[in-house]
């Protein structure tokens, strides 16, 4: 088992997640430009295996972008049958994901 | 609050592809074309590829299916647009390095609409474009709220929003 509590997805670098669960929560952050307090909905997925290895770790994101994505496989968790990989490329507004979902054997 | 071009495409192909290649490996936003190796040795790998990024047209999925690479691009607002980029893409997956690994298979171009019309279909049958029919429910939904976006109605309606909103001091 490693200890990770978080996912950090790297730029231009593919990860290889299996998620377990999700869930929507709403969290207050600090807005980068105005500085205030805003609330937002996030998407928190259960990690329980990343790039091959045993973890129990989560991730999450604010980005509809990459929510969208996974939005047709939440209300089965139907996630849990394939393995995501999940590349990461851009910046702020220009930030993009390439998602690629792979059957399990099997399932 | 609705914008004048709602950003839907992302969520209609995720269920599109769900529903019908939901058993096959799909990648959603695939980036296409060539890397320039040259660029990624003199500028490192990261940042080499962030410098091609706008040289490289993403299409919206790509499937690998046992016979073949399919290639889809959806469309909800600008149907024809994406006609007339899947040859264009097509002619790009022979030199995508992330998809050298199926490089065998014929690769097949799919539309996916939530309504056709028939000019739509002669330029897509005379492409060899499989044009494919999605309409989910909640796409009525959608078309309906931004065509009523520039309605005096809807304006209105908007203005009062805004103002209480700044009345209760809220983002």
């Amino acid at each position: 088992m490693v200890l990770q509590n978080y996912v950090i997805l790297q730029d231009n670098k593919p990860t290889r997640l299996h998620f377990t669960d999700h869930a929507i929560e709403r969290r207050v952050i600090t807005d980068a430009k105005t500085l205030k307090p805003v609330p937002r909905q996030t998407l928190v997925l259960h990690v329980d295996r990343l790039d091959g290895r045993a973890v129990e770790a989560s991730l999450s994101t604010m980005a509809k972008g990459l929510a969208d994505q996974f939005e047709p496989y939440l209300a089965d968790k139907s996630y849990r049958n394939y393995e995501v990989l999940i590349t990461q490329r851009g910046d702020e507004f220009q930030r993009r994901w390439t998602v690629m979902f792979i059957p399990l054997a099997g399932r | 609050m609705v914008r004048k071009t709602q950003q839907v495409e992302t969520r209609l192909v995720a269920e599109y592809l769900k529903e019908r290649y939901g058993n096959f490996p799909h990648i959603a936003k695939q980036p296409l074309g060539l890397v320039s190796e040259e660029l990624l040795k003199t500028e490192g790998y990261e940042k080499g590829l962030r410098m091609q990024r706008p040289n490289r047209p993403e299409v919206d999925a790509v499937v690998i299916h046992p016979k073949w690479l399919i290639i889809i691009e959806a469309k909800v607002w600008h149907i024809v647009d994406g006609a007339a980029k899947l040859p264009f893409y097509k002619s790009l997956v022979p030199f995508t390095p992330e998809l050298k690994q199926y490089k065998n298979l014929p690769i097949l171009m799919e539309l996916v609409v939530p309504w056709t019309n028939p000019n739509l279909e002669i330029m897509c049958r005379d492409n060899g474009i499989r044009l494919q029919l999605y309409h989910p429910d909640w796409i009525n939904e959608v078309v309906t709220r931004v065509t009523e976006y520039g309605t005096r109605d809807y304006r209105l309606a908007r203005e009062e929003k805004l103002r209480n909103r700044e009345l209760l001091g809220l983002d």
